[in-house]
């Protein structure tokens, strides 16, 4: 049988699972169909935890008609240890189903996040073009839940049904007219809090809506804390803070309100059932048509017959949540990788040619690029690399909308989404417009590439786990060579301020490091990553002049033989390139060492030298 | 200078680490019925185990804030309860009295259910008794919503004042604790645990006033109806008792370990999704895979350790809650037989027997709940904690001169970064601080604005040690500034008045932030936005361009009108054509004050009038730009390849 957390084999070359995407349900029932039988079995044992609960008032008014009213010990003992023996079956009963609950709930809800890890390691740069951080961790963190809670409820409920037919048959074999009574009141009683149900969401939503708000002013004061304590303006934002925390009660109580509402409504016809019930009953009774045990058996029914009503109303109410997660989830899982795959062959150090900018990487070299504009360097990073270019990825649902106004939203965005795609599909399908050796990228394979030509840029990241693994991520390299990348990116301070040395924890993002540290630590994995062809984009834009100098003057050596183009404008990293090419206008507009071009080209000092000519 | 790589061959790892999760917890599905039950044994124990480690570790962070006592929570619940013991006073009553008028209705039937059982009534007097329960089923209803009320008043009152206490807290924070934590774990405590807090005091406080009056008054009609049929009951609350603190001994570590293993899968997903260029620049998908399905293989564990708490306590909860029926059952025939009880009263026992079984389980619930709404309030309480440095005294600056002598600090006991600086300020003068990150220079930023006290040595500004005055006496001597430019989600107003928002009265605000706004040249465009100074900022409200973020940041410190500023790297993340734009204002706002400039950039050093070369917590070359060129030392060699 199947048990978690699942194996789940998706989005790889040699995949097996391949999700059903064409619908929302359509992705629903597959999720069921991975585990069939648990869904199976779970049934079984739902079945066995609620006989207690069917049996039992059948069971109490035989006792009390045969046994007690006859003053029977012997028959009263029977009975009690027929009950007794449902009341154990129903304790391992519950137990079964409930082991087997978790088991489904978390097959589904680990399969999810195995499926979005793996589809986001499989779309790379891509997925932020499609969809925002924020949803995608939704699907992990959230709607994994939710078709973890879909599962459950669709297993539930078919136990349910299975009980309420069971408990009709009890009735309706004893007296027709009180089965009847219980048949139409026990949905009465489900569907009573109705009426209230729209104001009382209203309130929630009011509530929550405030209450976001006034979640993110503490967040807003956390953020700004530094600011608070250091400037001032406790008393402005506490107070701030205070009234958006009183309006957030008043709204709570009028929530609290419709819930007592709510709640005093059930037990209004809850009681009113009862009373009905056992008044028809006595005048039964009276007539000889009904025993006492009868009349109590009546009462359990109709307690207990609110329960499957309830859950096929939790049934339906989960299902339709399950279908907005599973929009969300396809959103994402549906996605295909829009570059092309070539067959070509990338010979050993080739030379490299960007049509757009007329750039010639030579094999081997040392190359600096500056730029007045840091979004034409950022593109070119891109276009070396074959990544499309940045772009935000598609939003615009609006939480707030209803019906009809929300799925027009919606479709506009699908609309939106797929045209994205499309172009996207389009562009990586085309001529790149970069050639390695002569060949375009789109005739070469992917992976290649991405082995041979590796792109450190300023958003790159550091994951977290320990030194070791932040600066030698596939744990390939030896201790020497990641020495040697650590000094060549002067991060030695960052190895000694550690407690635990290379084993010394690097908290998420690298956050507890300085953006220094950080981007120094960024640039020791790619140094020793030693890819044939390295593309550093503004290295040390965050580090101080003393450390910059001394990473202009060992890069040069760490990459003697590979080739490297550094994006920057700084002058002490241009002092030491090889060669630096001049971008304008997206262009190459000059070509020469640092010296030559700042003696030679007006264009090249006002970039290079800015802030320091105004004193000259 | 030192090998900083002196150990690298000692901590460095040759094999790559073992799984997160031993092998001894795999199961294996082969072995005979005898040797599994044993194997899940030794796992539930070692699972146990990792569970009380993870509670003990989460209880005591290495880093980070420190956590309350659990005496001090459950003082802190105490008083927010005895400062409103009319309404708490309310809630039982009006429970008591609907859990009261349930109780009848039971009873009423039953002695129905025996007058029609004898077969002597008539069909009015039983309609009679009929329509005296709607009435008791009337008065319960309109009881229960008074209730219910009631108890929705009084949750979300302590709530309220629970968490405008903690923001409260937070926003007294003492200033070099805040500069030096990192706001992550700040920001978790007031997002995640107070919303932990909230649903403890606001659902699980009133449910257990709720489910603790329902389930004493029920025991109490039990013993009303029949002493002999109540007997059962008080078997089945040894149990449950029994039961539930066994379970709630461990629920509360079980369930914190797999909220932590959720937050970690959640991280691990974050750093991926987010990091997804770089997972792909450098082939990282496979290792974020594994990393994710490790993270899974954990929570996994924590899962079914809760699981098997739950299965054990479940199985003596569903027997406990069903025993009493049968026994009331087996004691009634017997008693029925013996004349001691009537049908009606068996009747009665059974139904009051199966209602206990909701409120109790309510109330296990509640217990649940109170515990780890508890956990969270012992974080939040920690916050509170921390020791202030600061202790203002009487004295007051007299002029504006700021000079440090003998200034040593350390981060961590025994590795000074500081070692004995000695800096004099002159007013009006610009300062600038370079040197090679790690070399002190922040620190020495830090002391000098007085966020910090030296370990040795103190700063003193117009004769008067920094750290003896209140802090809103210090933010009008000396302000740090730092690239962060956060805008509050308030008014333009709010966002300038900051530093003097006690100190300026109601009609003098406005004034000072327009002059404030047209120091730094952002009136005009303030002017123009549709509501003014009126006109709501900050996340989700009216945006602003980095530049006029920046101008904001500035109207502050020029409403705060400090004498002497520390700048750390004040303009590096600010793109270079907007950091030209903003130079004017800038120049405003330095205008006539002292600064100290902590410098990445060279051309900062150049422009001051004197320039610090910070190496290694020392001051090791100290002039003007020529001076220092002419020394030849470390500033003049940087100089030089910089100007090549």
């Amino acid at each position: 049988m199947h048990d978690f957390p699942p194996r789940v084999d998706a989005y790889a070359p040699t995949a097996t699972a391949r999700p059903d995407t064409r619908s929302p349900s359509a992705f629903l029932w597959w999720t069921l169909r991975q585990q069939p039988d648990v869904i199976a079995v779970n049934v079984l044992f739902g079945l066995l935890w609620m006989l207690p609960g069917t049996l039992s008032p059948f069971l109490l008014g035989k006792v009390i008609d045969i046994g007690i009213l006859r003053g029977d010990l012997r028959a009263t003992l029977g009975w009690a240890g027929l009950l007794t023996v449902v009341v154990l079956i129903g304790a391992v009963g519950g137990i079964a189903q409930h082991t087997m609950a978790v088991r489904g709930w978390l097959i589904a809800l680990y399969g999810t996040q195995k499926l979005v890890v793996r589809k986001a390691g499989q779309l790379g740069h891509v997925l932020s073009r499609r969809l925002p951080t924020g949803e995608v961790l939704s699907i992990s963190s959230s709607d994994s839940d939710i078709f973890g809670a879909a599962f459950e409820i669709f297993c539930r409920g078919i136990s349910a049904l299975f009980a309420f037919f069971l408990v009709c048959g009890l009735m309706f074999g004893t007296s027709p007219e009180l089965g009847w009574v219980v048949l139409i009141a026990a949905p009465l009683l489900v569907g009573a809090t109705s009426p209230v149900l729209r104001p009382l969401n209203a309130a929630q939503t009011a509530e929550r809506t405030q209450n976001g708000e006034l979640t993110s002013m503490a967040t807003d004061i956390v953020s700004g804390l530094r600011i608070l304590r250091g400037i001032g303006g406790e008393a402005t934002f506490g107070s701030n803070y205070d009234q958006q925390s009183q309006r957030v009660r008043r709204l709570g109580v009028v929530t609290g309100t419709w819930q007592a509402l709510a709640e005093t409504l059930g037990v209004l016809l809850a009681g009113l059932l009862l009373v009905t019930l056992v008044w028809l009953g006595s005048h039964q009774m009276m007539a000889g048509e009904l025993t006492v045990g009868q009349l109590i058996s009546f009462v359990g029914y109709a307690v207990f017959m609110v329960w499957p009503l309830q859950t096929f109303f939790e049934f339906a109410q989960k299902w339709v949540r399950a279908l907005v997660s599973a929009r969300k989830a396809i959103a994402l899982l549906d996605t295909e990788l829009p570059l092309a795959e070539g067959d070509g062959v990338l010979a050993p150090a080739p030379r490299l040619r960007d049509l757009a900018s007329g750039l010639v990487v030579e094999p081997g070299r040392y190359l600096a690029v500056v730029s007045a504009d840091p979004e034409d360097s950022a593109a070119l990073a891109d276009r070396l690399g074959r990544y499309l270019p940045g772009a935000a990825p598609v939003t615009g649902e609006d939480e707030d909308l209803k019906g009809r106004a929300a799925r027009r939203a919606r479709a506009e965005r699908d609309a939106r989404r797929a045209a994205a795609a499309a172009a996207d599909a389009e562009a990586g399908h085309a001529t790149w417009g970069v050639e390695a050796d002569g060949v375009d990228y789109s005739r070469l394979p992917l992976a290649e590439l991405r082995n041979r030509i590796v792109v450190s840029d300023t958003g790159s990241q550091l994951f977290a786990g320990t030194l070791q693994t932040a600066v030698d991520p596939h744990g390939s390299h030896t201790r020497a060579q990641a020495e040697a990348a650590l000094r060549t990116a002067a991060a030695e301070d960052v190895y000694a301020g550690l407690p635990g040395g290379w084993q010394g924890r690097i908290d998420e993002l690298g956050r507890g490091l300085s953006g220094g540290q950080r981007q120094r630590v960024v640039l020791a994995r790619a140094l020793l990553l030693d890819p044939e062809i390295l593309v550093l984009v503004e290295p040390t834009s965050a580090v101080d002049a003393h450390t910059e100098a001394r990473i202009a003057e060992r890069l040069p050596e760490h990459r003697r033989g590979r080739t490297t183009v550094v994006i920057t404008a700084s002058p002490l990293m241009l002092h030491y390139a090889d060669e630096v090419a001049l971008l304008e206008e997206g262009r190459v507009v000059a070509r020469g060492s640092h010296a030559e071009l700042l003696a030679t080209d007006p264009r090249y000092r006002q970039v290079v030298a800015r802030g320091m000519e105004e004193d000259e | 200078m030192a090998d900083q790589l002196a150990t690298s061959s000692e901590t460095w790892r040759d094999t790559p680490p073992a799984p997160r999760v031993s092998s001894d917890l795999m199961i294996d599905r082969t072995l005979p019925p005898r040797a599994r039950l044993q194997a899940w044994r030794l796992r539930h124990r070692l699972r146990q185990e990792r569970a009380e480690t993870y509670y003990a570790e989460s209880r005591h962070p290495e880093r980070g804030l420190p956590v309350a006592g659990n005496a001090s929570a459950a003082r802190f619940l105490g008083r927010l309860l005895t400062t409103r013991r009319a309404r708490v006073a309310g809630v039982i009553a009006f429970n008591a009295a609907a859990a009261i008028a349930g109780l009848l209705v039971p009873r009423m039937l039953g002695d129905l259910v025996d007058l029609v059982s004898a077969g002597e009534s008539a069909a009015a007097v039983v309609d009679s008794i009929i329509l005296a329960v709607v009435g008791v089923v009337l008065v319960q209803s309109v009881l229960t919503f008074a209730a219910r009320r009631a108890s929705a008043v009084l949750g979300y009152d302590l709530l309220a004042s629970a968490r405008e206490e903690v923001v409260g807290t937070v926003l007294r924070l003492p200033l070099g604790k805040v500069e030096a934590a990192s706001s992550g774990d700040l920001l978790t405590r007031i997002t995640s645990d107070v919303s932990k807090m909230s649903e403890s005091i606001r659902w699980a406080l009133p449910q257990f006033l709720i489910s603790i009056v329902t389930v004493l008054a029920t025991i109490g009609a039990l013993l009303l109806n029949s002493w002999f049929l109540a007997l059962p009951v008080f078997v089945t609350l040894t149990v449950l008792f029994l039961a539930t603190r066994h379970y709630l001994a461990h629920a509360m570590q079980g369930y914190i370990t797999e909220g932590g293993t959720y937050s970690r899968i959640n991280s691990t997903m974050t750093e991926t999704v987010d990091g997804a260029r770089t997972v792909e620049a450098l082939g990282l998908a496979g290792r974020r895979i594994d990393a994710v399905d490790e993270d899974i293989e954990e929570s996994n564990q924590a899962e079914r350790y809760t699981m098997s708490l739950r299965n054990l306590f479940f199985i003596w909860l569903d027997i406990s809650f069903q025993f009493p029926l049968i026994a009331v059952v087996i004691l009634g025939t017997w008693g029925y037989s013996q004349g001691w009880v009537t049908i009606g009263q068996i009747t009665a026992a059974a139904i009051y027997a199966q209602g206990l079984i909701e409120p109790m389980d309510r109330l296990i619930q509640v217990f649940d709940r109170l515990q780890v709404g508890m956990a969270g309030t012992t974080r939040l309480l920690g916050i509170a904690e921390m020791p202030d440095d600061r202790t203002p005294g009487e004295q007051r600056p007299e002029g504006t001169d700021l000079a440090g002598r003998d200034l040593r600090f350390a981060y961590r006991e025994g590795t000074d970064v500081l070692h004995g600086v000695d800096l004099e300020l002159q007013p009006g003068e610009r300062l600038a601080v370079v040197g090679p990150s790690g070399s002190g220079k922040s620190t020495l930023g830090r002391l000098l604005a007085g966020i910090n006290r030296p370990r040795t040595g103190e700063v003193d500004v117009g004769g008067v040690d920094v750290m003896g005055l209140p802090l809103d006496v210090l933010r009008t001597e000396v302000a740090l500034v730092t690239q962060e430019h956060h805008v509050f989600v308030g008014t333009v107003r709010d966002n300038i008045v900051l530093a003097r928002d006690v100190q300026l009265r109601p009609e003098e605000v406005d004034p000072a932030v327009i002059a404030a706004l047209e120091a730094v040249d952002a009136w005009e465009w303030v002017e123009k936005l549709p509501q003014g100074l009126d006109t709501m900022l900050g996340h989700g409200r009216h945006r602003l361009t980095p530049a006029q973020a920046q101008q904001i940041a500035l109207a502050r410190l020029v409403v705060a009108d400090p004498h002497t500023l520390v700048l750390d790297e004040a303009t590096s993340l600010i793109d270079p054509r907007t950091a030209r734009h903003l130079e004017g204002s800038m120049a405003t706002l330095l205008d006539g004050r002292a600064v100290v400039a902590i410098a990445h950039r060279l051309h900062t050093a150049h422009d001051a009038d004197r320039i610090a070369v910070v190496i290694d917590g020392r001051i090791a070359e100290f002039g003007s730009h020529p001076e220092l060129l002419e020394l030849d030392g470390e500033y003049a060699r940087l100089w030089r390849t910089w100007r090549s």
